[in-house]
């Protein structure tokens, strides 16, 4: 579904991917993690050319993403993405968040977008909250919309950046839980992410990254059970010592 | 001292300060802001463009308009355009375009200028993560800016937008240097006609106190219901 193959990104001078190559299998999950700095949130928004890249090729369902001849905007309609800072538009109601993009990008009709709008705000347990105010809810909530939002396209994959990392710690889980369905249900996920508990339950595969290279692309089990490389040990260690 | 005061004369000409005055000033200020807005914007997006081109011209544009006296620019383009149009149109003379068009030419692409640099730090107020967000569902770069970054932009620039009206509101005055009547120059011809210099100069400066005051007052509770919860 994802192939990422031997990309390389700067910004200058700097270097901030180095040559990364993995890929998600379609109904696969799979965790990127590694300390701040490492490229991961770089790497994740190169998969739908929000970051572009200098080097290597991105496809996903077979269209290259780094081609200039590629409809970008066509591309992203089909991949999801659900932002640290969830970044619902502000000045439009949940139920319009959930909307704008059937209808202006897939030409869907007022009265099909809603039914689909409704049925992901049921889904995501916030059905009442249609009327209301992105600036009117809880991280957490915003959280859950975001996730509807990019469901409402009826993507193909769904790319999550770092989603719950600017939650409350009260909040998480409810955002967590949406996402352990959204994996239950097949969806090919990328999900960059410290939650390593969520890692552990439904993930197929663990990225580690450090310093813009992949370190270590293993199995889940293997990933936890005995990382190869020290830098991956060492993170695990860190986040997991309490 | 306020005894020698005719104060009738402006009871008088009230008729014609506000139905021929103050209607040209009102009219001038309403379509130069619209217009202004609208060029102002396409310019804040040129701007911005990562199109080197575009932000160059924009840019040399903006700065060129912003550091010259409005009064130059309107008698450049009073005294400049029929030619321009007779060199565009090949015609035998310079094409005639009046008073009035002028000063809609001229109060617009001046104004412009003022309203891109106002929309530019608005557009530049959205955090990035929202174009992101736009494009993520795959909005175009138009969707992207009409649907979500210019809507809110405009909401948190209007208290700015329309402070800089009341001040074009102010600066239509100047269109008595190519003759043309607005609420001040109607003003001014009675106050001369009549010798009621005093009388009249106060009057008019009451009245744009009150207009510009109100303005900005009805700006600042305009302010607390437009502003957008984040």
């Amino acid at each position: 579904m994802i192939e990422i193959d031997n990309v390389s990104k700067w910004y200058l001078d700097f270097q901030v991917l180095k040559g990364c190559s993995t890929n998600v299998a379609k109904g696969e999950v799979v965790i990127v993690c590694g300390p701040s700095g490492s490229g991961k949130s770089t790497l994740i928004k190169c998969v739908n050319g929000l970051e572009p890249f200098q080097k290597g090729n991105i496809t996903v369902d077979g269209i290259s993403v780094g081609d200039v001849k590629t409809n970008l905007p066509k591309l992203r309609a089909r991949v999801g993405m659900v932002f640290q800072h969830f970044e619902l538009f502000p000045h439009m109601s949940v139920l319009q968040n959930l909307t704008i993009g059937q209808i202006k990008v897939l030409g869907r009709d007022e009265e099909e977008s809603r039914v689909r709008a409704f049925k992901l705000l049921d889904r995501v347990g916030l059905h009442e909250f249609a009327d209301k105010f992105p600036g009117n809810l809880s991280g957490g909530q915003q959280q859950r919309v975001a996730i509807a939002r990019a469901l409402a396209m009826d993507p193909i994959a769904m790319l999550f950046d770092e989603p719950t990392s600017a939650l409350d710690p009260e909040m998480i889980n409810e955002v967590l839980d949406v996402m352990v369905a959204l994996a239950k249900d097949g969806m090919t996920m990328m999900v960059v992410t410290h939650e390593m508990g969520f890692a552990r339950s439904v993930a197929n595969r663990v990225i580690f990254m450090d310093r813009g290279e992949i370190v270590e692309d293993a199995k889940k089990d293997d990933f936890f059970g005995k990382p190869r490389s020290e830098r991956a040990q060492l993170f695990l260690s860190k986040i997991l010592h309490h | 001292m306020f005894s020698d005061f005719d104060w009738d004369v402006i009871l008088r000409s009230l008729p014609y300060l506000f139905f021929d005055g103050m209607r040209f000033t009102l009219m001038l200020t309403a379509l130069a802001t619209a217009g202004g807005i609208v060029i102002g914007t396409l310019l804040a997006l040129m701007r911005l463009s990562s199109f080197a081109p575009f932000s160059i011209v924009a840019g040399g544009y903006v700065n060129l308009m912003r550091s010259m006296p409005l009064v130059l620019v309107i008698f450049w383009i009073y005294f400049l355009v029929p030619y321009i149009g007779q060199w565009v149109t090949g015609a035998s003379r310079p094409i005639q375009v009046g008073a009035l068009v002028t000063c809609l030419v001229t109060f617009t692409i001046f104004e412009a200028a003022y309203f891109c640099e106002i929309m530019r730090a608005g557009i530049q107020s959205i955090p990035r993560g929202q174009t992101e967000a736009a494009k993520a569902i795959g909005m175009t770069y138009w969707q992207t800016m009409g649907d979500v970054i210019l809507p809110q932009a405009f909401r948190n620039m209007i208290p700015v937008l329309l402070t800089q009206t009341i001040v074009l509101f102010q600066d239509t005055s100047l269109v008595y240097v190519i003759s043309v009547t607005d609420f001040l120059g109607a003003a001014s011809k009675i106050a001369q006609r009549d010798g009621r210099l005093v009388e009249m100069y106060l009057f008019a400066a009451v009245v744009y106190f009150i207009v510009s005051l109100g303005a900005s007052i009805m700006v600042r509770r305009l302010q607390r219901r437009v502003a957008i919860v984040r």
